[in-house]
């Protein structure tokens, strides 16, 4: 992962936008007459997770948009982050997204339903409570010898 | 499945996120007693501070921070605790990347980051504090040995 400087509030900015997206996308994939619709623009998510969690924020649609239009409209952060954390919480995001892309387009829509769902929680806990999923899964996950430090 | 019974599933859901955010809110950056007595061993944590390895605890206080490289709020943490160190008498801020140190998670049972233990002169651990701290806990952590 790239290390880089950004404003803290555009991760969240996308988060909220994302949660979103990720609750309609649950609500779509509920009814099989909109399921199609669902796996569609649950596959634009995965690219824009696949975006946040290979390019970082900075290149991400969103972070583009905060920038340009969010950002002037604010005050100047108190501080700047480490890009690596939202970074990381976009990987998780694409893995769990991408679970539920693979199940849906393998015809199983609870799947995709439950994975929408989880992926919900995260980026609304993130945008909303301002909750960090690399502070609170990174170690656990690295203990365990599932990824590498 | 009928569009209102889809509407209740979305507003469940979103009624269970906001609940979660709420309890997660007020139980984060809480302290825990700890009546262990374990003792921390500066040289084996590896602290180091300003470029140079930290020989002695704060003479009242010391904040044994634990990071790592994907924390967002460990800066935030450490921040406060810097800035607390130089406005406090005898406190003093230790931080620890865990990133690379494995070994001291797993020895210390930690699986969140910050988590922060509260020392004694000692270097004893008195509290534990899971999260990103809030002010009052640690007022009231500098409270329980500046006396």
């Amino acid at each position: 992962m790239s290390k880089s400087q950004i404003d803290p509030r555009g991760p969240r900015f996308g988060a909220a936008i994302t949660s979103v997206l990720l609750l309609i996308d649950v609500y779509l994939s509920l009814d099989p007459k909109t399921f199609s619709t669902a796996v569609s623009l649950l596959s634009i998510i995965v690219t824009l997770f696949a975006i946040g969690a290979f390019f970082g924020n900075s290149k991400h649609p969103y972070g583009y948009i905060f920038k340009r239009l969010v950002r002037p409209l604010l005050a100047a952060p108190k501080e700047l982050e480490d890009s690596r954390p939202p970074q990381f919480a976009q990987l998780v995001g694409l893995l769990v997204a991408g679970i539920g892309l693979i199940l849906g387009i393998a015809g199983i829509p609870l799947g995709l339903t439950i994975a929408a769902a989880a992926a919900f929680f995260a980026a609304f806990l993130n945008a909303v409570f301002n909750y960090c999923l690399g502070c609170q899964i990174w170690l656990g996950l690295a203990r365990t010898g599932l990824i590498k430090a | 499945m009928p569009s209102d019974l889809k509407l209740a599933a979305i507003v469940g859901l979103l009624a269970l996120a906001t609940l979660a955010g709420l309890i997660w809110r007020a139980t984060t950056g809480r302290a825990k007693r700890i009546k262990s007595g374990l003792q921390i061993d500066l040289k084996e944590i590896g602290a180091i501070k300003n470029g140079l390895p930290v020989t002695k605890f704060g003479e009242h206080t010391t904040f044994l921070q634990f990071s790592s490289e994907t924390c967002a709020t460990c800066k935030q943490t450490a921040r406060l605790f810097d800035e607390l160190e130089k406005t406090s008498n005898g406190v003093l801020h230790i931080e620890v990347d865990l990133t690379h140190r494995l070994d001291l998670a797993d020895k210390f049972g930690i699986l969140q980051t910050p988590t922060t233990l509260v020392l004694d002169s000692k270097g004893i651990v008195k509290s534990r504090i899971g999260g990103a701290p809030k002010p009052s806990t640690i007022e009231e952590e500098i409270g329980h040995f500046v006396i």
